[in-house]
């Protein structure tokens, strides 16, 4: 297991929580079908007998979303379905990922007409974008390890979903992602940055200059 | 923002927030009030009143009231992105009201804006469960109303993919349709057997699933030795495949019972519904375009189109495993008597010139310019509709041109829109644990009844 | 509305128009090909056309060939009348389309045709109606065949056109909030920003709107009367 420092012999381990929390969340991923489309004959073949998805622990779609936490969105979307689909990802729980999967869910794709919403980031926080028309399974693999890659790299307890001022600056992707996964450096909690000051006048007087904030 | 005024119908409970499309709700929670159903009409017309055979109060029995239920856009059983808003009384499904337009794209307004040639890939999105069809119905269509001829190859060719998508899309539908009646391992099995199509796309065409290889006045690239090599191994095979799936359901008390009787739909009904395909088939009528007027080379070869009687779900099933194996018999027909020769037409004016053309003379280099640019110019003034048996039922454009290279208007004429407005009516009478079934066994595809 | 004109020519400068332009092939169109390899003779029916001429007289306007196939133009209001007789005495029981054709000149601005089979006879037909755009109903067909129910919800979508006597008059595709016909030919394929809201960003934020639309200066063009929209919107 990545940053554990092996059993010593006695029967234990010690990890951080965080990385044991990553390595569970990111092998048992349930993905959401959202197929809408042609790519979602492809998801389909990502779960079934020759590619099977099961290897990477993802093997368990589940319809509803309130069981999910990987969205896969697969084919072009149209303003109508829009909002099911918005409604569907605000049901399920965090966290959450999503997967834009083809050109269509991407950018609109060759679905260049009145009613197909130009990529559906324009309304959902997609994390990881596939290209193709459709993609082949492979790559829908490849997605989802990105996805894993990215869990893992995530802070699961130490800062995230706080509320707040430091749960708002929480950086979703932290700097040294290409380190070895678990690695992370502790995050500065001393040296995070605040709100600016209601310094009233001297910061309304120039909004070009950075404010200064209080360390 | 506006103020949205507040609509009063039911599940409205928010305030002024937008919820999904609030007029629209409006109007179809309108429509299954005022609906006269289906069912209403054919008790009135054999009892001569309107009122259900054994109604009975329905404030007796808290499990019997009325009640509306909501299944879709996204639900696994519904095949896509289809809506049916249901309203019931216990159990079974009094009126029954869908609502589709959740991939609508407006491909017919896309069409008008490519020239004949760029638009073949759209078809592939329309029905894809079975592109290769779909590919085959555009290329016959602008070929009819351009007056291209087709080399003999070409047309083996077509007929044989077209044959091996319809094997393909009846497997997707005998796995979700298990799957639908509770037996999950039936659609690992039967994509099995898809992946092996989808290998011979790869050969093909060099895609697996979107394969776009069909092209005006001809096809794209002609078989290669492997190709044919795999289509054969595949034939070989694939009747045992449906043996054994037979051996598996025919017999299967569960699948029986759930799928007999569910769906009945006479002759007359499935006429008057407008049901199209295998769907229509089922029900005794022997309508297929491959028949109607026969195109490619369907008038040479000797296959049975399979009719059944009873016209339920049931009928339905035993009807497209017959049609798979049809198709076997028609592929190996096709292996037999194809002939060498050329693979597209040799017109410049007609079709894409070769590759070795293109890279290696100034003409054909001319030509492939001014294909891509101008492509297929057919009268002004010309409008044709031709039609083919997909493996959903007819599909036909009907193109008009204004004598340049674009289309002027495409209509296309989807089988999935027909069936879909048949089950609006079918589903009233049914159980409501039976929509799956019926859904599974109309086989819709959403991307085609949306255009 | 201002009459329409020939897309082509209205304004090459306005770069929704701006389509390449081909030559238009000037070829008359053959009168009768039989030599077109796809032709079939199931598109073929003169004898219902002679016992339509016999049965309604005046009411057949026109007969139009191209690829073996007889296209029936009809007077739009008999159209219902047409139908019946088909179906109960010429034996085209089996509806299978119905759509709308914009041909955006001045006068009978749009075509709906309805394409019949006769299983029996092994026989095609399809009937088409004028319609002007200064009036745009059209007698349904549902209560002869009840299959074109959507059809005509279909075309009232994409179109506009008034089905006089639908059992449900209801948008087909496109959300009964959206104001706009697609399928008219000055609609613009990009769509008309504004017209159809994205889900909020947030859960209990507000709606949104396409930017891309607006980005790439798609309007409505010409001779479109605008929906009265509330100016308190957006």
């Amino acid at each position: 297991m990545a940053g554990s420092s092996g059993t010593n012999g006695q029967g234990f381990f010690t990890t951080r929580v965080d990385t044991f929390l990553n390595w569970a969340r990111s092998n048992s991923l349930m993905p959401m079908p959202m197929g809408l489309a042609c790519c979602a004959i492809e998801m389909m073949g990502f779960a079934g007998p020759k590619y099977d998805a099961a290897r990477f622990g993802s093997e368990a779609m589940r319809f509803s979303p309130r069981q999910a936490d990987l969205m896969i969105v697969a084919g072009w979307c149209s303003y109508k379905m829009s909002h099911a689909i918005r409604r569907v990802w605000d049901q399920m729980g965090d966290p959450k990922w999503c997967i834009a999967m083809g050109a269509c869910a991407s950018t609109g794709g060759m679905h260049r007409c009145y009613g197909v919403v130009q990529g559906v980031d324009n309304f959902l926080p997609v994390d990881v974008y596939i290209s193709g028309c459709p993609p082949r399974p492979e790559s829908v693999l490849h997605a989802l390890m990105d996805i894993q890659e990215k869990i893992r790299n995530e802070y699961s307890v130490v800062q995230d979903y706080e509320v707040g001022a430091a749960g708002e600056r929480a950086p979703i992707m932290p700097e040294n992602t290409s380190k070895f996964p678990g690695q992370l450096e502790k995050p500065k909690a001393s040296g995070l940055t605040l709100e600016a000051p209601d310094t009233g006048a001297d910061g309304a007087e120039d909004s070009s200059s950075p404010a200064p904030v209080a360390a | 923002m506006a103020q949205p005024q507040k609509p009063d119908f039911p599940g409205h409970d928010l305030g002024d927030q937008f919820r999904f499309w609030p007029k629209h709700n409006e109007k179809i929670y309108e429509r299954l009030e005022t609906k006269h159903a289906w069912l209403e009409e054919k008790r009135a017309a054999a009892q001569g009143d309107g009122k259900p055979a054994g109604a009975h109060a329905p404030e007796a029995d808290p499990l019997e009231n009325e009640m509306i239920l909501n299944i879709g856009p996204q639900h696994p059983a519904t095949h896509g992105v289809l809506r049916c808003v249901v309203k019931m009384d216990g159990e079974t499904i009094e009126k029954s009201v869908l609502d589709i337009g959740y991939l609508h794209r407006g491909i017919e307004k896309l069409a008008e804006h490519k020239t004949y040639q760029e638009f073949m890939p759209y078809t592939d999105r329309m029905d894809y469960l079975s592109p290769y069809s779909n590919n085959v119905a555009w290329c016959l269509a602008v070929e009819k109303l351009a007056d291209i001829e087709v080399p003999e190859r070409a047309q083996w060719i077509r007929m044989i993919m077209s044959e091996l998508a319809r094997i393909s899309s009846h497997c997707l539908w005998l796995g979700v349709g298990m799957m639908d009646a509770g037996a999950v391992s039936g659609f690992v099995w039967t994509f099995q057997e898809r992946e092996e199509i989808y290998s011979i796309m790869d050969e093909v065409a060099g895609a697996r699933f979107t394969v776009s290889h069909s092209r005006i006045g001809g096809v794209a690239n002609d078989f290669s030795p492997r190709a044919i090599e795999m289509i054969r191994d595949f034939v070989d095979k694939f009747p045992s495949r449906v043996e054994g799936w037979e051996g598996l359901l025919n017999k299967n008390r569960i699948w029986v019972e759930r799928n007999k009787g569910v769906g009945r739909v006479t002759r007359e009904e499935a006429l008057e519904l407008g049901l199209t395909g295998p769907n229509l088939r089922g029900s005794g009528v022997p309508y297929d375009v491959r028949r109607f007027e026969p195109y490619l080379k369907y008038d040479e070869v000797d296959f049975t189109i399979p009719v059944r009687e009873e016209g339920d779900c049931l009928a339905r099933y035993f009807l497209r495993l017959d049609e798979m194996k049809q198709s076997v018999r028609i592929i190996n027909q096709c292996l037999d008597r194809m002939t060498e020769g050329p693979i597209r037409s040799d017109d410049a004016k007609e079709a894409y010139p070769s590759k070795e053309e293109v890279y290696y003379s100034m003409e054909g280099m001319i030509h492939d310019f001014m294909y891509t640019d101008v492509g297929t110019v057919p009268p002004k003034g010309a409008h044709s509709y031709h039609a083919i048996e997909s493996p959903k039922g007819e599909l036909g454009f009907y193109l008009t041109s204004d004598g340049t290279g674009r289309p002027w208007r495409v209509r296309i004429n989807a089988p999935s829109f027909s069936n879909l407005q048949a089950m609006e009516d079918m589903l009233e009478g049914e159980m409501v644990a039976d929509t799956v079934v019926i859904i599974g066994s109309l086989d819709p595809v959403m991307g085609e009844a949306d255009k | 509305m201002s009459t329409p004109d020939d897309p082509r020519d209205a304004n090459p400068k306005d770069p929704e128009e701006l389509r390449f332009h081909y030559t238009p092939s000037d070829e008359p169109k053959p009168e009768q090909d039989t030599d077109n390899a796809h032709a079939t003779d199931t598109t073929r029916v003169p004898e219902v056309i002679d016992a339509l001429r016999k049965e309604f007289g005046a009411a057949v306007l026109d007969v139009e060939r191209y690829a073996n196939e007889d296209t029936v133009y009809v007077e739009k209001s008999r159209i219902r009348e047409i139908c019946r007789f088909l179906k109960a005495e010429e034996s085209f029981e089996y509806f299978v389309d119905l759509g709308g054709i914009d041909n955006f000149t001045a006068e009978d601005r749009y075509e709906v045709f309805y394409n019949l089979v006769s299983i029996e006879r092994q026989k095609r037909i399809r009937l088409k109606v004028r319609v002007d755009e200064e009036d745009m109903r059209v007698p349904s067909v549902t209560e002869v065949y009840r299959a074109a129910n959507w059809n005509e919800r279909e075309a009232y979508d994409m179109f506009g056109f008034e089905f006089v006597d639908h059992p449900d008059p209801r948008r087909m595709y496109m959300p009964e909030d959206f104001d706009y016909h697609p399928l008219r030919k000055e609609f613009p394929q990009l769509g008309v920003p504004g017209s159809l809201p994205l889900p909020p960003q947030t859960p209990d934020g507000e709606l949104t709107m396409d930017p891309f639309a607006a980005a790439h200066g798609s309007q409505p063009v010409k001779s479109y009367q605008e929906p009265a929209t509330d100016p308190d919107s957006e």
